[in-house]
């Protein structure tokens, strides 16, 4: 009984083991879960006869840690503002331009960020920007516009807004209601974002969620939420009552650039996929899938063009080239102090 | 009479309370699994959609192939050596055992995050590749305390005269180890196998620091989705399904089996 037990438990592990054996050629590339279209993986193994290992993670903190501990990744997506870090930490290798030739193709708005003004070390992925998405039914578009994030302190709000659950982007978003950059070093002006978040908290209770919120303002639950356009767009496909607006105070822009980590084993393959995920027709798929923003000029027009995935969707296209958005660098000052001044904030 | 009555009643409506408290939860991820739309609160129509697009994800499926690999090889080395070292301990001095113990019950309390980082910087520090070699290391190493843990009690209750009779009538220590002590401590040995395997799949904090390029687990790769998808409750549904045909099954063999052996012997 015993022996055949243990027989059974070994044939299952050898029949199991095959998944495991890795192919000549691999590459093994991290981004955040559900940030793709599993058929450009596919297609790309199938034209370039590799295996790809394929890990995910939640928040560029915990892609940081998984670089840390000295696996070999070959390409990796992440934000801006990690990227910028890396930069510095000269954790990232070049991208050799005679193959990512598919640079041409995006367009102006996400090349050159601030971090890596020539794309010298890497290359947008997908991007978006915070905005407020709301119920035209239920909220005067004049008005919204007419008072940006300020509305968040009307008191007829109450009960009725969502809140992206974000240190990062909530204190970014009283920042700019009070006129200041979201990548201050001043502790007196974070003082004041705080307050200004706890009188927003006393006045209209907000729900502070992740993701649910695509769900709950597509099911028409608030009136209001403070989200990413992606999600935004999301939604919106769901609910046709949906507009979004970006406050004029300005808000963050988010890009989510791929890049080669310095100790990738297979860089002239990365380069590859680099390239290969900003071709038009394969940055077409991961922004259909994902309904986050392409950095592809031509996918942009295509999908909200006549007949496209997203036509009429105002969110899909941040707004972009404007003084007062800002996009978050690596501040260390708001990467430890936010999450802490948060919890207080909810606790008021 | 009467307050019999009503104790009754209000023991089977705790009961049915309890009852919903537990299952409500899967009953609800089950529903949704079949949901027409991207919807987790909004049920728009029944659909297999969800679980079409679990098969054709490549990433889902290897997540649960590692998981399973993981728990397996990990339950089986964990058993072997903590069998065998409870067999040991329980015949160690009474000192050595109650050190040795109480540096066994350490793992146990300590929390997974600690043992989790400890684990890696120790990989990291002796320059072993992450991956899923380290992986299942990570696994024996954690599960193993749980086994001794459960056989050690057994082991306790065993009358050594047996083990000595069975020397003394020319078994080796071998033979008297397998044909003697493991048949006795059998059903302890097996539930540390299942509290191993249930420690191994519900793990994600220790195979999250400890995994290597492209190895997930399943909780590792729905704590990684940026959005939300409901192939996911397609996926837990069929684990649902899996447990439970197997409990069925686990109980009703040895009730089949009892009836058959009444039926030959009138």
């Amino acid at each position: 009984m015993t022996k055949k037990l243990t027989a059974a438990l070994l044939l299952i592990c050898l029949a199991l083991l095959p998944v495991l054996s890795l192919a000549d050629g691999t590459l093994n590339v991290m981004n955040y879960g559900e940030y793709i279209d599993d058929q450009v993986i596919y297609d790309f193994e199938k034209e370039f006869g590799v295996r790809i290992n394929y890990s995910t993670n939640d928040t560029p903190e915990s892609m940081y840690t998984k670089l840390q501990t000295g696996v070999s990744y070959d390409v990796v997506v992440t934000s801006d503002y990690m990227i910028d870090r890396l930069i510095k930490e000269k954790k990232i290798r070049e991208l050799d331009k005679s193959i990512v030739t598919n640079l041409d193709q995006l367009s102006d708005g996400v090349k050159n960020l601030y971090f890596d003004p020539d794309n010298t070390y890497s290359a947008p992925y997908l991007w978006q920007n915070v905005v407020l998405c709301y119920d035209t039914t239920k909220i005067d578009p004049a008005k919204l516009e007419e008072k940006g994030w300020s509305i968040l302190l009307d008191p007829e709000l109450e009960g009725h807004v969502f809140i992206y659950d974000s240190p990062r982007d909530i204190f970014m978003m009283a920042l700019k209601a009070l006129g200041y950059s979201a990548n201050t070093e001043s502790r007196d002006e974070l003082t004041e974002a705080y307050d200004w978040l706890v009188k927003m908290n006393q006045t209209i209770h907000p729900s502070f969620v992740g993701d649910e919120m695509i769900d709950g303002m597509a099911q028409g639950e608030k009136w209001l939420a403070m989200m990413y356009s992606g999600d935004a767009t999301y939604a919106s496909m769901e609910n046709e009552k949906l507009a979004v607006w970006a406050p004029l105070e300005g808000t963050c822009i988010a890009y989510d650039n791929i890049f080669i980590p310095a100790n990738a084993a297979n860089p002239e393959l990365a380069n590859q996929f680099i390239n290969y995920v900003l071709d038009y027709p394969n940055s077409m798929k991961i922004t259909v899938a994902t309904c986050y923003t392409s950095p592809n000029e031509k996918v942009i027009e295509e999908v909200t063009g006549p007949g496209g995935e997203f036509e009429g969707i105002d969110s899909y296209v941040p707004r972009s080239g404007y003084e007062k958005d800002e996009i978050y660098t690596d501040n260390e000052l708001l990467r430890t102090e936010t999450p802490e001044l948060l919890v207080k904030v909810k606790l008021q | 009479m009467k307050e019999r009555r009503l104790s009754k009643v209000f023991s089977s409506a705790y009961l049915i309370v309890i009852l919903l408290f537990i299952y409500l939860p899967i009953g609800y991820l089950v529903l949704f699994s079949f949901n027409e739309g991207k919807s987790m609160t909004n049920f728009s129509g029944f659909s297999l959609k969800w679980y079409e697009g679990m098969f054709q994800n490549r990433m889902m499926i290897e997540s649960i192939t590692t998981t399973l690999i993981v728990a397996v090889v990990a339950t089986v080395v964990s058993t072997v050596v903590g069998t065998v070292a409870a067999i040991g301990l329980s015949k160690a001095k009474r000192l050595v055992r109650s050190i040795v113990m109480e540096v066994n019950n350490l793992p146990v309390m300590n929390p997974d995050i600690v043992t989790a980082i400890g684990l890696m910087l120790l990989f990291i520090s002796v320059k072993f590749q992450l991956g899923m070699v380290s992986l299942i290391l990570s696994h024996i190493s954690f599960c193993t305390p749980y086994v001794i843990l459960t056989v050690m009690p057994k082991l306790r209750q065993l009358d050594d005269n047996v083990a000595e009779a069975a020397l003394d009538l020319g078994a080796t220590p071998f033979k008297a180890l397998t044909k003697v002590i493991i048949p006795q401590i059998y059903p302890a040995i097996l539930s540390g196998a299942l509290i191993a395997f249930s420690m191994s799949l519900d793990d994600f904090v220790v195979s999250y620091f400890n995994t290597g390029a492209g190895i997930n687990t399943i909780s590792m790769y729905v704590y990684s989705m940026k959005r939300y998808n409901l192939s996911v409750n397609a996926m837990s549904t069929l684990i649902v399904v899996t447990v439970t045909v197997i409990l069925i099954l686990v109980n009703l063999i040895p009730w089949i089996k009892d009836k058959k052996t009444k039926k030959e012997e009138p």
